[in-house]
């Protein structure tokens, strides 16, 4: 039996999906061809890449998902209803309980259905141009939701929840500025150190857009924790910027300031002169 | 719960129940979390994407077919995350990630240093046929439902899973005989930095 033949049987045979005769052929020819023999020990090989775990708080992120995205819908249905009270017609609300408005109602939501049913539609890998704008809209509505969910954990009472939303928030590539002050508030004023940090470390990635340069400065005057007196400090010399070496300055003469936080200041100013 | 089908689980948070996504949460995080560890060798980006996928299944559940299976569904929005992921991903703006670390050590030194060559071999792969391996192997998805999240035919999907395994083969030989494997990446692999890839 040739390669060409083997290579028919061979896909099957590597998920064990052949008759004992056909992996006794596809054996035999491996004896004889290296190839083919080399595909196979490869494919068993790769069971030699061990499986890996995702960490430990990724069921906590998750929960704090979950919570936000329920705190969103209920706050969007109560506004939902709020806005639509007032514009109730009565004479309007009894037509559309009409037989007639029923059978309009039918047709329209079928549409509906069939619109969704062709956009969402598994197995259509093929896009035309109204299908792309549809899909544009889609990202453009995730990344909304994406910061929605931030949004709504950064306001959160548990600080494993305010923390789980720095984490959403600060890994798009472009910030969204609701997002960014919504950032800037918690590192300047959320009463946990470790959300603080978290906090930072996420408007760190984002350097080139000036109003969080200034926010991460503003911050500095206003903290207490040494801590992130620190963080605040290494991360103003690791940008560079040569205005920040004023604030420093200033900042280095406040009064009884820990002298391990105006050492690193004077560090920092030394680095950026 | 362990023995309610995906698919009733599903149905359930389709008709309001979110809380019961965390059973589906359960049952897939470290699939999912594999399959992006395979995909991209970064922990961050695998982990960032799970929770995403979640995300859009709670968004999108009134999308979910009742006679659908959930494992496939769920794959195809896995595979769409992954695709905005990259669109996203700019070089210029690399996150500080950490590689991915592998629960377990094979026994022997030969077998670590084999396996951390087929993680090099798979990354220089293109990204479709990179998937392919993945889902078929790691994945353990049978050919027809592979065939059904491609929106292809079975016969295509074996056909291509054997090219992507001689090409693995290819570039794995080579690695392990020293001699810089040829360039085959995917467009994919240059807009990784170097320093997300596992070494």
């Amino acid at each position: 039996m040739n390669c060409e033949r083997i290579a028919e049987l061979l896909p099957d045979y590597l998920q064990g999906g052949v008759t004992i005769d056909q992996a006794s052929q596809v054996e035999q020819h491996c004896q004889l061809c290296n190839n083919c023999a080399q595909d196979v020990a490869v494919w068993k090989k790769l069971a030699l890449v061990p499986p890996a775990q995702p960490s430990p708080g990724s069921r906590a992120r998750f929960e704090a998902m979950l919570h936000a995205y329920q705190t969103i819908s209920e706050e969007r249905a109560r506004s939902a209803e709020i806005a639509r009270k007032p514009k109730i017609v009565w004479s309007l609300f009894d037509w559309l309980r009409s037989p007639l408005a029923a059978s309009a109602w039918s047709v329209a939501l079928l549409a509906i259905g069939v619109l969704i049913g062709a956009r969402f539609g598994i197995g259509t890998n093929v896009a035309s141009p109204s299908q792309s704008e549809e899909l544009t809209a889609m990202r453009s509505e995730l990344t909304n939701m994406r910061q929605l969910v931030a949004l709504s954990m950064l306001q959160q009472q548990s600080a494993s929840e305010r923390l789980q939303g720095v984490s959403w928030s600060g890994r798009e590539a472009h910030l969204d500025p609701q997002v960014q002050s919504a950032l800037l508030h918690t590192l300047r004023c959320d009463s946990s150190v470790d959300v603080r940090l978290a906090a930072l470390d996420a408007l760190g990635r984002h350097a080139s857009q000036p109003q969080v340069r200034q926010g991460v400065v503003d911050a500095l005057q206003e903290q207490q924790s040494p801590l992130v007196q620190v963080a605040l400090i290494d991360q103003l010399a690791e940008w560079r910027d040569p205005e920040a070496a004023q604030r420093l300055r200033n900042f280095g003469q406040t009064p009884n300031l820990n002298p391990a936080v105006r050492q690193r200041a004077e560090w920092a100013i030394s680095k950026l002169q | 719960m362990n023995s309610v089908p995906d698919e009733d689980v599903m149905l359930q948070v389709r008709n309001g129940e979110v809380d019961m996504l965390g059973v589906l949460f359960d049952r897939y995080q470290t699939p999912l979390y594999n399959f992006y560890a395979k995909m991209t060798q970064d922990r961050v980006i695998s982990e960032d994407l799970v929770q995403e996928v979640f995300l859009r299944i709670l968004r999108y559940r009134q999308t979910y077919r009742p006679g659908t299976t959930f494992r496939t569904w769920m794959y195809q929005i896995a595979r769409n995350t992954r695709i905005d992921q990259v669109r996203r991903t700019r070089p210029e703006t690399p996150l500080v990630s950490e590689p991915v670390a592998p629960t377990s050590l094979s026994d022997s030194a030969q077998h670590k240093q084999e396996a951390a060559t087929l993680q090099r071999a798979l990354m220089h792969l293109p990204e479709d046929k990179r998937e392919l391996l993945v889902l078929s192997r790691f994945q353990e998805l049978k050919y027809d439902e592979i065939a059904r999240l491609l929106g292809c035919e079975v016969g295509a999907v074996k056909v291509r899973i054997h090219r992507a395994l001689r090409q693995l083969r290819q570039v794995f030989l080579q690695l392990e005989s020293g001699v810089p494997a040829t360039d085959s990446h995917g467009a994919l692999d240059h807009s990784l930095p170097p320093g997300r890839r596992l070494q």
